[in-house]
């Protein structure tokens, strides 16, 4: 009998979320749309912006290579795809907003380099985009900078060496000569460079952070924020329960109260595998998150949800009105997602916050979340994640079932 | 059957309910009368198990309330004074909801949700929300969710309360129908009109004790044909004494001061009508200021005033 009611509470408490929907729908809402923004504003894939840079080499020389050849090195061939264009097509293309700029380098760039003559680049933005552009301009700055030091240092041999005609392959002892030429150079510059004044200390940063677009950082936090923000207005509820006299009104029958809150918690699990499925789908085809264990990570967003639930549901049953509950909950809620990374993600957060954050419940929910998303997942940390989310379920249940007869009367 | 014995329950220092004792028997209607605060609600909380007793001993249909409460409450229907139900829900789905809170499935639960329907008129609204009721509809409905499991004891707490008139006649016939049905009722209420139509017997409490019991001819013989007068003004304790003395002198004697307030005076006597001449000229000789008059004939209610000194619905 008692696992039939159990089953009609979970019915009832479906049935009112129907009549109801809005409540509930705006928690599952959140990371769909926060998904569907981020998505819309910053695109899919990995984080660095693509952009295409049309040129018209109308020099087509040695130089004019090496300014355009700054675009085919990485990390710039990743994110600038450079196309050869006429003038006037080029032209055209960047009115109509294809292409991220259009570069003209005008014919005898290379002869007035070498004789120190004034030169004119254009170059032609595309107002639309910004990043890029940007980007294109800073490296053209960078490199025709370089190319006149360049100049200045090895002027001559370059000289000699762009003055080749365009199909003639270099014999092996013009290369010699050419590279034993600019090693003097660089000889004579050694004083100046050596001992080197500045120590460059190159740390190769964490690959959390690149390769992930902004989606794949901030999602898992949005999901996580839906559920702790659905599990306080869940554990809410109750209010309204002990409000209408249908909790008192159920101690009255054979029914314990037992059956009512494991009921309630069946339709917690439901509503949040709802919010479970709806947010890792979103993330997986909308957000492109890669999601490694879909059905790992929405089971452990279920299991994490139902603990945060049974830890609020504790609580608010301590309030002496509906509105204290709700301050009581908040007081909880806000501080833990604030600091438990679900609210801004662990990898933007300062290290000091990261190592309180991670060690509150929902801290090491979504830690092991996030593991779960890019199956990174190292299985004694999640079981030891889980077992702390377990006792606090259990601890918080244990609590509840001594306290809500007390709440009821 | 409803046995209650010196049931005791305190808070602390407060005692809500002091040896209070009854017996209600199947096919009975019994009345537990008494002003808010008596522990009308703190009895029916004991006997439904939302309450455990200090001390004393409750059995419902045999089986005690706290060793075999589960027993005790599956004989047990009890109707709410507030409107206990869920709003979201359609009439159906709330009667689903606590037949099957009563172990009620498949075949027997609809079939006792249809019957419920139509006894108290709300069959052709059965699928609307509830919050789309009226209030005597909520009302029929909060007696439906109590009687669903057809129980053998049925607690009723100030079933009527705040209901138009129809509805209060509709829901008394069906208390009627229960208790002719052979189900033990308890009901609490302070509509004394209602306990006089209702009730084959009952216990007026007051601070959290029973102060009479019996049948509605037993309790008014307790008050005889005596009348209550009951006067408003300004009296001060001397003037009291004064008048009372003029009026004995008067061969009004007999005269009982049921309560004294500053304002408010109020006396027991027989065949006061024919007195009231001579209480005005005592009051005025005395130099009191009757400002009122109200005179109550034997009922009820000039019992419980008797008893309580004050009204049932202060």
């Amino acid at each position: 009998m008692t696992l039939r009611f159990i089953l009609t509470c979970a019915w009832k408490d479906l049935l009112r979320a129907r009549r109801d929907p809005f409540g509930i729908l705006v928690w599952i809402a959140i990371p769909l749309i926060l998904g569907i923004l981020i998505t819309v504003v910053f695109g899919r894939g990995e984080a660095t912006p693509q952009g295409r840079l049309l040129v018209a080499d109308e020099d087509d020389t040695f130089v004019s290579n090496l300014l355009t050849g700054a675009f085919s090195q990485q990390p710039m061939s990743k994110m600038v795809f450079v196309e050869k264009v006429s003038r006037e097509a080029g032209r055209a293309r960047i009115d109509h907003g294809d292409g991220s700029a259009l570069l003209i380098i005008p014919k005898g760039l290379s002869d007035a380099v070498f004789q120190n003559q004034p030169s004119r680049l254009e170059l032609i933005t595309n107002p639309s985009q910004r990043i890029v552009p940007n980007i294109i301009r800073e490296v053209l700055s960078v490199v025709v900078e370089a190319e006149f030091y360049l100049n200045q240092i090895a002027g001559n041999e370059l000289q000699t060496f762009a003055r080749q005609p365009g199909s003639r392959v270099p014999t092996e002892a013009e290369i010699v000569s050419y590279t034993l030429a600019i090693n003097r150079v660089a000889g004579s510059l050694r004083p100046y460079l050596n001992p080197p004044l500045i120590r460059l200390e190159t740390t190769v940063a964490k690959a959390n952070v690149s390769g992930k677009n902004l989606g794949a950082i901030l999602y898992p936090t949005f999901i996580f924020m839906a559920v702790v923000f659905s599990s306080s207005a869940l554990a809410s509820d109750i209010w309204k329960e002990r409000n209408a006299g249908t909790l008192r009104r159920l101690c009255m029958t054979r029914t314990p109260l037992l059956a009512f809150l494991t009921g309630r918690l069946l339709f917690v699990v439901m509503v949040f595998g709802a919010i479970g499925m709806m947010g890792v789908s979103v993330a997986r085809w909308l957000a492109g998150v890669s999601v490694a264990n879909f059905l790992g990570a929405v089971a452990w967003l279920v299991f994490s949800g139902v603990s945060f639930y049974l830890l609020l549901l504790w609580l608010v049953l301590h309030a002496s009105t509906p509105r204290g509950a709700n301050t009581l909950a908040n007081l909880v809620v806000f501080p833990l997602s604030m600091l438990g990374g679900c609210f801004f993600p662990f990898s933007q957060m300062p290290a000091w916050m990261v190592r309180i954050g991670s060690k509150t419940p929902n801290g090491l929910a979504v830690i092991q979340f996030n593991a779960l998303l890019d199956g990174s997942v190292d299985h004694s940390q999640l079981a030891m994640a889980g077992g702390v989310l377990l006792l606090v379920s259990a601890l918080a249940w244990m609590l509840l079932v001594r306290r809500l007869q007390r709440f009821v009367i | 059957m409803i046995e209650v014995d010196e049931l005791r329950k305190s808070y602390g220092d407060l005692v809500a309910v002091d040896g209070v004792s009854f017996t209600a028997k199947p096919g009975e209607i019994f009345g537990l009368l008494g002003p808010n605060g008596a522990g009308k609600s703190t009895t029916i909380g004991c006997i439904s198990g939302l309450l455990t007793p200090t001390g004393g001993r409750v059995r419902v249909m045999g089986h005690d309330v706290v060793r075999d409460g589960t027993a005790a409450r599956q004989a047990l229907g009890v109707v709410p004074q507030e409107i206990a139900l869920y709003e979201d829900l359609s009439a159906t789905e709330n009667l689903h909801y606590w037949g099957g809170a009563q172990g009620l499935r498949h075949t027997q639960l609809r079939e006792r949700c249809q019957t419920v329907l139509e006894a108290t008129g709300l069959l052709d609204r059965a699928n609307e929300p509830v919050k789309q009721f009226s209030g005597g509809m909520k009302r029929r409905l909060n007696f439906a969710c109590g009687i669903v499991h057809a129980p053998k004891v049925l607690l009723l707490d100030e079933t009527t309360a705040g209901v138009d008139p129809q509805s209060r006649v509709r829901l008394l016939d069906l208390v009627r129908e229960q208790a002719s049905a052979g189900v033990t009722v308890l009901y609490t209420t302070h509509y004394l009109d209602e306990a006089e139509t209702l009730c084959t017997r009952l216990a007026i409490v007051d601070h959290g004790k029973v102060i009479a019991a019996g049948t509605l001819e037993e309790l008014r013989a307790m008050m005889g044909e005596r009348d209550l007068l009951r006067l408003t003004g300004v009296f001060s304790s001397a003037v009291i004494e004064g008048a009372l003395k003029q009026l004995n002198g008067n061969q009004a004697d007999g005269i009982e001061v049921v309560s004294a307030t500053g304002d408010q005076l109020t006396l027991s006597l027989s065949g006061a009508a024919r007195k009231l001449a001579a209480i005005f000229n005592a009051f005025e000789d005395v130099g009191a200021e009757v400002r009122g008059t109200t005179l109550t004939q034997p009922s009820l209610e000039s019992l419980f005033i008797k008893l309580t000194g004050k009204e049932l619905r202060e």
